[in-house]
């Protein structure tokens, strides 16, 4: 099988990220989608704060660094400006519902037309695993020692329920991106499923983007380090909790993008 | 287009839409706040109206952190853009400001001082002197910053804005009062070509070239530091401004920007008529001081007397340049200057 190099990843690029994330996966689509569409030559990533923050390392492409929850302002911005580019930014959880809510209702709000890959791991990830506003009830984390008490801090914030509940975004969809681990006998083995959604939610979006619709994925991803688990601990995790917790679905998809083999 | 001048009286806020409009505006992103919401409601006449095919953008945000993100949006793509607001909106924008310095962000904001702190007042008070000069956002981010003391003046800071933005590729302000935004003064408008900006650095896609860069983040101090280095050597080519009326052979010598330096002018003038040898040192540019220009205009006074709508701001940028005793008339709370007030203490 012959590897071909992106042509929006640098080729000597190095993932920055901790073993067994998905943060790298998601880029890692997300250039392969840009070629697919054939758009990366007009594509501008808003950087947000959080470990998405180093993909300008990684991707080859424009790239606007934005404060910490600020992107959807900024991507408003320049696609007011430049209603060519494709505009889009991977943004936390922490990043785009806690300090960011704002931003992010209102250019989903208008419709907009441009992207948010959110990657929910439940946890300030950057920072060192404190809680977020997705983090579940009973969740230890740096900040809740004694696990997520929802009577106190209200109960999570499911971002594709809240998004639904406005008339204007064109695409909203939840996917798990972490690989589900079957275990054989004598070792595990990971489904493609997962990458192969991911991977079909990002191109949907992004052809949303380009019909002139507002488009959000939630990706469920892990964050072994900051959750204290093994990485196989942490994919189960992904699927027995995550994914329980807020589950995967398709909310929106106003131009019938994802029926659309592509 | 043609380049022609023509005469008006016009009210500042709307002088000032017209000429941000003339000189090339593309993009105004606000959110209203008094003493400066005129701006943006004279814009919104002159987008709705098509008056240029540059004005593309007209646009209310949700908040002041929104606006100043909007701005830093457009800005990185190469766009001329620009907010009005006042002190409350400002503190809100210092965030985004930090992060335009460090990326090197072209844009314009125009703040009308409103009588502060906190919610303070919507008179007319020089509050944000400190807050422009010193500390535009965290870590040591800087703007430049131009008050005009006339409408006139202010129709021809907005172009200089532009074209400095782009030029030094940071945020400038205009450090304006609300007696300038609601006066009325005739002016000369003058219909030029709008201003021409360099852009190709600007975010806009990579188009098989290089891709661009925008960023703040340089976790390595080493290029950090370099980082630092090269902004703060482009800082110090920023050349200051200011003007002197009088200045030559004043033994009392009144230091005072915006609308002050007008009621400064008036209160010199009568006392040379009195026989006291009165002058006005005026700073165009706030930041950079222009402190050797006025350590010059004051090397025959044997009075300094600073005059300012607040507290007592610039009085110590004064101190610090002259190094002697500087006396000040601070005017507090959104009451303007009064001219006799000023003559009874100079007498
Ligand atoms: C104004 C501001 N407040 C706080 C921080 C510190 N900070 C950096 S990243 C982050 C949260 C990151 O969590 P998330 O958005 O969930 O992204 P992840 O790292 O988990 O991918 C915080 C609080 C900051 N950079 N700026
Ligand atoms: S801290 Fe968590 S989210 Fe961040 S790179 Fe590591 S595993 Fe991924």
């Amino acid at each position: 099988m012959q590897i071909k190099q992106l042509s929006a990843v640098f080729p000597n690029a190095v993932n920055s990220y901790c073993p067994g994330c998905e943060h790298g996966l998601l880029l890692k689509f997300i250039a392969m989608a840009l070629e697919e569409l054939g758009i990366t030559e007009k594509a501008v990533m808003v950087g947000s704060v959080g470990c998405s923050t180093l993909a300008f390392k990684f991707l080859n492409i424009d790239y606007v660094q934005a404060p910490h929850g600020r992107a959807p302002a900024i991507m408003t911005g320049i696609k007011e400006v430049e209603p060519e580019a494709i505009v889009f930014a991977v943004q936390g959880d922490g990043d785009a519902l806690s300090i960011g809510l704002q931003e992010l209702i209102y250019a989903a709000n208008r419709g907009i037309p441009v992207t948010v890959f959110m990657y929910n791991n439940m946890v300030f990830g950057m920072t060192g695993g404190q809680m977020a506003p997705t983090t579940p009830e009973g969740m230890v984390t740096m900040t809740t020692p004694f696990g997520r008490n929802t009577e106190k801090s209200g109960p999570p914030i499911y971002s594709c329920e809240l998004l639904s509940g406005l008339s204007r975004p064109s695409y909203i969809r939840r996917v798990v991106i972490a690989p589900k681990p079957v275990q054989l006998k004598d070792r595990v083995l990971y489904s493609s499923k997962e990458a192969n959604e991911s991977y079909k939610a990002v191109v949907s979006a992004l052809k949303t983007q380009m019909m002139g619709g507002f488009s959000y994925v939630e990706f469920l991803g892990t964050c072994n380090v900051n959750w204290k688990m093994s990485i196989l601990d942490s994919k189960k995790y992904a699927h027995n909790v995550s994914a329980k917790v807020y589950p995967p679905g398709l909310f929106r998809d106003r131009f019938g993008v994802d029926s659309v083999e592509s | 287009m043609r380049w022609f001048q023509v005469k008006r009286l016009l009210m500042g806020a709307e002088a000032i839409a017209e000429a941000a409009v003339d000189a090339g505006l593309e993009a105004y992103f606000g959110y209203p706040i008094t003493p400066s919401s005129e701006i943006m409601e004279n814009l919104a006449i002159l987008h709705a109206r098509h008056r240029s095919d540059k004005f593309k953008v007209y646009f209310q945000s949700a908040s002041e952190v929104e606006s100043i993100n909007l701005l830093m949006g457009a800005g990185a793509a190469g766009h001329i853009s620009m907010t009005a607001t006042s002190g409350p909106g400002l503190s809100l924008m210092a965030e985004g400001i930090s992060y335009a310095y460090t990326s090197e962000i072209p844009l314009v904001i125009i703040d009308v001082n409103r009588g502060g702190p906190g919610l303070g007042n919507v008179a007319p008070e020089q509050s944000d002197y400190l807050f422009v000069t010193k500390s535009l956002g965290h870590g040591g981010s800087k703007g430049i910053v131009l008050a005009p003391s006339s409408i006139q003046e202010a129709m021809g800071q907005v172009r200089m804005a532009f074209e400095l933005s782009f030029k030094f590729r940071m945020p400038v302000i205009i450090l304006t009062e609300a007696i300038i935004i609601h006066m009325l003064e005739s002016v000369e408008q003058d219909h030029q070509f709008p201003v021409n900006v360099e852009t190709s650095w600007s975010a806009r896609g990579r188009k098989n070239g290089a891709r661009h860069l925008i960023n703040s983040i340089y976790l390595e101090p080493s290029e950090f530091r370099e980082i630092k280095i090269k902004l703060e050597e482009k800082w110090k080519a920023v050349e200051p401004l200011s003007e002197c009326f009088m200045c030559d052979d004043a033994e009392t010598l009144f230091v005072a920007y915006g609308i002050s330096a007008r009621i400064a002018m008036e209160a010199a003038t009568d006392l040379r008529g009195r026989g006291i040898k009165a002058g006005v040192f005026r700073p165009i540019t706030l930041n950079p001081f222009p402190g050797k220009m006025l350590v010059d205009a004051a090397r025959n006074s044997r009075r300094i007397v600073v005059i300012e709508m607040n507290e007592g701001q610039m009085v110590h940028d004064v101190q610090y340049w002259v190094r002697r005793d500087v006396e000040q008339i601070p005017f507090m709370g959104g009451i303007y200057p009064d001219t006799e007030e000023v003559l009874e203490k100079c007498k």
